[in-house]
């Protein structure tokens, strides 16, 4: 399965993965419109992107999220009627949305340009 | 399969929605033949919002002060409002349907979930009318793509509601991909001979791979339909996207719509189940409190049988773990099924089947109150009434009331052409209900018209004692009582009996707040109760919601920051409500402006009972709704029942049970009058429960014709001081 | 002495949400209680101590079915 590996204590908060993403799926650099999300609570470092653990899968009713061969929960946006359950359902809240941008959902698909940015490895793409 | 023959067909330009209104109706005269595209005014949005309130107003204009549910006049009206078929909120699928009903003689509104409802919509109606008489047996097609109405000549050998959903969403699918485009409603062969027919629609399961059927299951609109002579209705839409209302505001609607994804995902294991059981969740609970009837609501608890039904039984049965929404977006999932269900009895004996349901009124309906206790006879039974089309709430009230008549010899095996109907007795009630969809036995045919038919034809026919069948049997307004025993809460013999269409449990459940929580002491109390609650309710038949993910679910600090009698509208909920309408309609309503809304409509319909019946529109309830009426009913809880004579002044010691239950029924009668005088105070109503003119005006809606019912029929004298 | 919704139910010292809840055979899970108008947190029904004379109102919160 191919999914992003975080780092939460290498990562030196540049925001450069949050652009990236943002920017290559949106053509907008802003922070929230990306996959993955860097907050600093002040206690510690914190690196939320999806694990690719399939739970939005179960939740969604016209089988849009499935497993791609590579392990990644991609969502068909043919079949998927914007119903944001997968959104509710996800353990670790990686399911976004932006009524802005589009009425579907949007997550991480494990693309790895984040992580080629990223200057300290916080950020590693992995097949295991 | 063959092509169907198409006997008439017209085109149309597909309106879009724009703010969850397409404002155009489509008119269908199936006798005729003719269609028409009626524009819907701003009047008629401002006035009755849609939904339940388009089809009354439109019912309203279509049918004559005499028609009758036969009459080619009579329509079935469907709509599903200016929120159906949003999917970013759980329950948003909702159609609703209207008509005069062949059980009450006056209107009927029903509702059911599936696609029918969204994907009319879509297709550019914000309501239907189907009208007239057919000669031959057609299915009306409605083809949101291709912009076209056609009515065909049906090519079905088997109307039955499972065999022609199935075959019909194969017929016009042009892929697998595609049958979730399609929606079928159906009736079944039992609803040509039953006054309560019921209407199922449909929706195609991708996982499972078969159609599934949810209900508009009460009234007898499946009746119409047969006596009509349609086999199905279809639609068919496959161009939806996410937001095909068009919404004004996206943006909340969709973040109102997470936060309740995200509640229902952390609370309804530890609340209400639904995920997991749906609405069986409550069989044992309300067998705890004496509300869940046993043998005809004779009893409202059975202790030793009630672990069979149990939910966890039920559990067990349903499959687990798949997104059970009757329309995309409903994380709340009550639509369980049962699946590889083999078929014990009837025409799909052998048959490995899944079935829709059962949920607790059925759980009750075709199973306790029958005196059955054994879910897998309970599932068949619910299967198959499905599949016939014929309502489980009616189909099971009736069936207890003619075992009660059984066994109190009011008929005998003779009558009933050889069936022992006692209670429990599951393959002879079984085989019942298998004739009454075949149609040529007398008994069946007399007992599929439902109980208030049953009451003069067994008096007529079988001589039987008629003062006894009019204390049991458990109808009012000619509609079967569903499945709570409201005996002991004085606000549900309001909230069963003081409704608008009959006994039906989508106005007011109040058993709790009145007779556990004793929150309602005062008339004054229970009757404003029995005026926000209905209202409220009525709210969501007019916008196209669904009613349980309101209070099924309710967050986490409801009971913290609310006091008691707040906390059971849940305000959160509420305030949801008020910011899902207006992020679709781009309208600034406020949360008091939903009973408003209601009112109006609330108030129409009244009046529209009130025309048909000439007048006449009274609110009956049944001797058994209002406490016990034989001795074992007594004996079964006879220190509570002896504890409320002395409550009321009366020493039980030295009656007899048959002077103590008389004892108890004058009491309770005066009080049913007691509520009803305070109820139709609060409503704005007359002594006989009309609408007075003020009323009227004061919502709005004194429009000349329906001013004109209401002087036709009040009488100084019946001025509530 | 306590009321429960009203209705007198024997006190005893220690008696907690939860004996009351079981003494009425308030089995539902949807239950609001408030003692002497101050609601008691779910997760606290087996702890909370109810103090005599106090007026216990346990809220089935379904309003419909």
């Amino acid at each position: 399965m191919r999914w992003l590996k975080t780092y939460a204590e290498k990562c030196i908060n540049c925001g450069k993965c949050m652009e990236v993403c943002s920017k290559t799926y949106f053509k907008e650099e802003n922070p929230a419109l990306s996959r993955v999300v860097i907050t600093d609570p002040g206690a510690g470092r914190n690196i939320s992107v999806c694990n690719q653990c399939g739970a939005c899968m179960a939740v969604c009713p016209t089988e849009a999220l499935y497993r791609d061969k590579n392990g990644v929960v991609q969502l068909d946006k043919s079949k998927c009627t914007s119903c944001l359950m997968c959104v509710g359902y996800c353990p670790t809240a990686n399911m976004l949305y932006a009524a802005t941008k589009q009425t579907e959902p949007f997550k991480c698909v494990a693309c790895g340009l984040c992580a080629k940015v990223c200057p300290t490895q916080a950020l590693v793409l992995v097949n295991d | 399969m063959d092509k169907m023959k198409v006997l008439a067909e017209w085109s149309y330009t597909p309106t879009k929605i724009d703010k969850g209104y397409t404002r155009k109706t489509l008119y269908v005269n199936v006798g005729e033949p003719r269609m028409e595209i009626r524009d819907v005014t701003q009047d008629m949005i401002d006035k009755f919002t849609g939904g339940r309130g388009f089809d009354l107003k439109l019912l309203w204009d279509a049918v004559k002060d005499t028609t009758k549910w036969n009459d080619p006049e009579n329509e079935i009206v469907l709509s599903g409002g200016p929120l159906c078929g949003i999917t970013q909120y759980p329950g948003t699928g909702k159609c609703y349907a209207a008509f005069i009903s062949p059980l009450s003689g006056q209107t009927y509104d029903s509702n059911s979930g599936g696609y029918w409802g969204p994907l009319t919509k879509f297709s550019g109606f914000d309501a239907i009318e189907i009208q007239g008489k057919s000669e031959k047996e057609i299915i009306i097609f409605i083809n949101g793509d291709d912009g076209k109405i056609q009515i065909l000549e049906s090519n079905q050998p088997d109307i039955n509601a499972y065999t022609i959903t199935e075959n019909l969403h194969e017929y016009f699918a042009t892929s697998e991909a595609d049958k979730r485009s399609i929606s079928v409603v159906s009736a079944g062969k039992g609803a040509e001979t039953s006054y309560f027919g019921c209407m199922n629609m449909s929706f195609y399961d991708p996982r499972r791979k078969v159609t599934r059927l949810k209900q508009a299951g009460r009234g007898g609109g499946g009746s119409i339909m047969r006596d009509k002579k349609i086999a199905a209705m279809v639609v068919k839409y496959s161009k939806m996207t996410g937001n095909e209302n068009n919404v004004v505001d996206l943006d909340t609607l969709q973040k109102v719509g997470v936060k309740l994804h995200k509640e229902i995902h952390d609370l309804d294991d530890s609340q209400c189940k639904m995920r997991k059981i749906g609405t069986a969740h409550l069989n044992e609970i309300m067998d705890e409190y004496h509300l869940l009837p046993v043998n005809n609501y004779k009893f409202g608890q059975n202790s030793a049988e009630i672990a069979k039904i149990h939910s966890s039984e039920y559990e067990k049965l349903f499959t687990q773990g798949l997104p059970d929404g009757c329309w995309y977006g409903c994380s709340m999932a009550c639509a369980k099924a049962v699946d590889g269900f083999t078929i014990q009895t009837g025409p799909c004996k052998g048959e490995k089947v899944t079935v829709d349901g059962p949920e607790y009124e059925t759980v009750a309906s075709l199973g306790s109150n029958v005196g059955v206790f054994d879910p897998l006879w309970t599932i068949e039974a619910n299967f198959y009434a499905d599949h016939y089309g014929v309502d489980t709430i009616s189909l099971g009230t009736t069936l207890a009331f003619v075992c009660e008549c059984f066994e109190l010899g009011l008929i005998n095996k003779t009558d009933t052409n050889d069936l022992e109907l006692r209670f429990g007795n599951k393959k002879d009630i079984m085989e019942l209900i298998h004739r009454m969809a075949v149609g040529t036995d007398e008994f069946a045919a007399i007992v599929a018209k439902g109980i208030r038919y049953i009451k003069k034809a067994f008096a007529e026919k079988y001589n039987s004692d008629a003062k006894t069948m009019e204390a049991i049997g458990m109808e009012g307004q000619g509609v079967e009582t569903s499945e709570y025993v409201p005996k002991e809460s004085i606000a549900q013999w309001g909230g069963y009996y003081l409704t608008l269409k009959g006994p039906q449990h989508d106005e007011a459940w109040l058993i709790f707040m009145d007779m556990v929580n004793k929150q309602l002491p005062t008339y004054e109390d229970k009757a404003e109760a029995l005026h926000y609650f209905p209202n409220f309710r009525t709210w969501f038949s007019l916008v196209g919601l669904c009613k349980l993910p309101w209070n099924d679910v309710e967050p986490a600090n409801n009971r913290i920051v609310n006091p008691p009698k707040e906390a059971a509208k849940v305000p959160e909920h509420v305030q949801n409500y008020v910011d899902i309408f207006n992020a679709v309609t781009g309208k600034a309503i406020k949360k008091e402006d939903l009973v408003t809304m209601s009112e109006k409509v609330y108030n129409f319909q009244r009046v529209f009972q009130v025309r048909m019946k000439q007048g006449n529109a009274f609110h009956n309830i049944p001797l058994r709704a209002l406490g016990p009426v034989f001795a074992d009913e007594w004996d079964a809880r006879k220190d509570y029942y002896d504890g409320k004579l002395k409550e009321i002044g009366v020493e039980p010691a030295g009656l007899s049970t048959e002077a103590k239950i008389q004892k108890l029924q004058e009491y309770r009668l005066g009080m049913w009058e007691g509520l009803k005088t305070a109820v139709y105070k609060r409503r704005g109503w007359n002594k006989k429960g009309i609408p007075t003119v003020e009323t009227l005006k004061r919502l709005g809606i004194d429009y000349p014709e329906v001013v004109a019912v209401v002087e036709k029929y009040s009488k100084p004298e019946d001025v509530i001081a | 002495m306590i009321t429960v919704n009203g209705d007198p139910l024997d006190w005893h010292p220690g008696m907690t949400v939860q004996d009351v809840l079981d003494a009425k055979s308030y089995t539902f899970r949807m239950i609001g209680v408030w003692v002497n108008d101050k609601p008691v947190p779910k997760g606290e029904f087996g702890t909370f101590v109810i103090p005599d004379s106090a007026v216990v109102q346990a809220i089935h919160m379904v309003s419909g079915g």
